[in-house]
């Protein structure tokens, strides 16, 4: 049997609401007459379950999940794991350093565009951006570790 | 009236000061890219941007990121003509007709009729806004918590029956942008709601990593570069003028264009998509030649381009008046006030006239302003497009992690627009539109408060919603608007039942 893709868009937002609503256990919804924190939060959550369900039910009826509508999947999966390494680096190697190897990473890596054109590309970038930020618009970047 | 004169002289003062007027033009000039680049719509464009105004006073940041909402309406148009890309969605119907024209030689006229209808449209659009926002505002100063609430439900279920997807879908998003917007400290009782041990959640999801999350990484996703190619077309100044037989063919759409643009931009939902789309089907029912649409009528470029930029200005309608935004721009332009520490709302025209009237003069500054700038420089822009995608999204990419960590210097943040990034993607793969979510995410704090304020003002009962008759209108609105849809569903029904007795009877022929 294929897979239809609201029975699992929709099956995957009861999970979510299922897993929020397991985890508030500890909020208080209060009363009507002087709610409490967990009220309103667990009305949402009811919500997306109650609507999700709608969408597992009527989504038999719904076009398949296919191959096809995920061949850029993995250029997403490229861009995601680098902009990821980006992240975890930029508090740590400072933007001087994390922003040259992600542009370099994204044109050179992802891209496989010429590697010198990159390098360039990446350096120039850096060095225009530092300057615009840094320099002219005072914004406090991340430092390198050892400045 | 003479007050509305003289708050607007005010509002002209503020706007011609040169340092206004400046960011004005930066808001105009970086809305006319980001509406031509493909991937960058006006929501990503001010969400990427938003941080960049932290450093400013609260009227140059509503100033330049509005520039940018209604400059890429200009811009949107400028790629659709010429290349046949919809810079932004509100563009695509310009894409049929527009570049019919182009392919006929007439390309730089459509440009100026585009350029035209918009200036016609937005000033008609900001002179409504001058005459309509402040007696609303007024009006609103009766609302209490369960009319508030009731208005927050009506947006809600407003923008999920005009939402393109169905209304499952829209009000699926909007309850999961409402349980975001619920993470964090409760404001009522000081209990940390869905915290994980991550100090840095108790102030809540902030809107900007979401959005940029959204709305920028997340289409840069969706768009792998191999599928974008641009053959850049730069029409010559001396083709921008239009035959007289053109400036006679748009005149009505322009006109008509502009009123149906404002009235569908006061209402929720994503109002400038809709009244393009809208505007070009009532002036191809209206046109004595309704078979020249898609083969370069005029009209199809005059009216669509209009209505856009009408509906562009109507949304600040109910944003500024009410403080209740409309749609996900709206959204991030009334957050960018809050941040300033502005609230929008009943009181903004009178506790904030600078801001106020300051803004709605700088729009139309603005409109002269992307007048001026769209037609001689077109040439220009387009070369914009020259450079190749595959250099432009890693750029992007650094300006949202640049973006949203400059906002509270938390790498947090960051992590948050890469997980929305990702959820972005995913939606669009399944059919979602992310915009409902902002607008949830947005609204949440307020519907939450009014909801529970309603509720301790009552003791508790649910009946205070239909005792108070503006609260009882508005809620009357949303199940009338309910009813529809479920009528609408159940007609649909028969008729996929009808379709199939008539296969069944055509198959037992």
């Amino acid at each position: 049997m294929r897979l239809k893709r609201d029975t699992v868009a929709g099956g995957a937002f009861v999970g979510l609401g299922a897993a929020l609503w397991a985890s508030s256990g500890d909020l208080p919804v209060g009363s009507l007459a002087m709610p409490g924190a967990g009220m309103v939060p667990m009305i949402a959550i009811g919500l997306v379950m109650v609507l999700g369900g709608v969408l597992l039910v009527r989504g038999t009826a719904g076009p398949s999940l296919s191959a096809d509508h995920w061949s850029d999947a993995d250029h997403a999966i490229r861009v995601v794991v680098a902009t990821a390494i980006a992240t975890a680096l930029y508090t740590r190697l400072g933007f001087l350093i994390t922003v040259p190897l992600l542009l370099f990473g994204l044109v050179g890596l992802v891209e496989r565009r010429n590697i010198v054109a990159a390098a360039a590309f990446s350096i120039g970038v850096t060095a225009v951006a530092w300057l615009l930020f840094a320099m002219l618009l005072k914004t406090p970047l991340p430092p390198v570790p050892w400045s | 009236m003479d007050s509305t004169l003289d708050s607007l002289l005010l509002g002209f003062s503020v706007a011609l000061q040169p340092d206004v007027l400046l960011y004005a033009f930066v808001g105009c000039l970086v809305g006319t890219l980001v509406g031509m680049l493909p991937g960058i719509g006006p929501l990503a464009g001010i969400s990427i941007l938003l941080p960049a105004t932290f450093g400013l006073d609260a009227t140059k940041a509503i100033v330049m990121l509005a520039g940018i909402y209604y400059g890429s309406q200009y811009g949107g148009s400028t790629t659709s003509i010429l290349m046949r890309i919809p810079g932004e969605a509100a563009s695509v119907m310009t894409c049929i007709d527009g570049y019919a024209m182009t392919q006929k030689g007439r390309g730089g006229a459509a440009l100026c009729i585009a350029a035209v209808g918009s200036f016609v449209a937005g000033t008609f659009g900001v002179i409504m806004l001058t005459l309509v926002a402040p007696p609303l505002g007024a009006f609103a100063l009766r609302f209490g918590p369960p009319e508030f609430t009731a208005l927050l439900v009506l947006g809600l279920v407003f923008l999920a029956y005009m939402s393109s997807t169905s209304l499952v879908r829209t009000l699926l998003m909007a309850s999961v942008g409402l349980l975001l917007g619920m993470v964090g400290i409760d404001v009522m009782t000081g209990h940390f709601r869905w915290a994980f041990d991550i100090p840095e959640l108790g102030d809540g999801i902030g809107i900007v990593p979401v959005a940029v999350g959204l709305f920028g990484l997340g289409e840069i996703l969706s768009t792998p570069s191999r599928s974008v190619t641009t053959k850049v077309v730069s029409p010559r100044l001396r083709d921008l003028l239009p035959s007289r037989t053109e400036w006679r063919e748009a005149a009505a759409p322009i006109a008509r264009g502009s009123v149906l643009g404002f009235i569908i931009g006061i209402v929720p939902g994503s109002a400038h998509i809709i009244s393009s789309f809208l505007s070009y089907a009532l002036e191809r029912r209206l046109a004595k030649n309704p078979e020249d649409f898609g083969r370069g009528a005029v009209a199809g470029v005059a009216g669509p381009e209009s209505a856009n930029n009408a509906a562009s200005t109507g949304a600040f309608v109910p944003m500024l008046a009410l403080g209740l935004p409309t749609g996900p721009v709206t959204a991030v332009l009334m957050a960018a006030l809050l941040i300033h520490g502005i609230p929008p709302g009943p009181q903004l025209v009178t506790e904030h006239p600078q801001v106020f009237w300051g803004f709605v003069a700088s729009m139309y500054v603005g409109n002269l302003m992307l007048l001026a700038l769209n037609l001689p420089l077109v040439g220009l822009f387009v070369s914009v497009l020259r450079i190749p995608y595959a250099y432009l999204y890693p750029l992007i990419v650094m300006f949202c992690i640049l973006g949203v960590y400059e906002v509270n210097h938390s790498i947090v943040d960051v992590w948050i627009m890469l997980i929305m990034g990702v959820a972005g993607y995913l939606l669009r793969k399944f059919d979602f539109d992310p915009a409902p979510l902002v607008l949830g995410l947005v609204i949440a704090p307020i519907l939450e408060m009014s909801l529970r304020q309603s509720l301790v003002m009552s003791n508790g009962h649910w009946s205070i919603f239909v005792q108070r008759p503006i609260a009882a209108a508005l809620l009357g609105l949303c199940a009338a608007l309910l009813v529809l849809s479920a009528l609408s569903i159940l007609r649909r029904r028969r008729d996929w039942r009808t379709k199939l007795a008539a296969e069944e009877a055509g198959d037992a022929a």
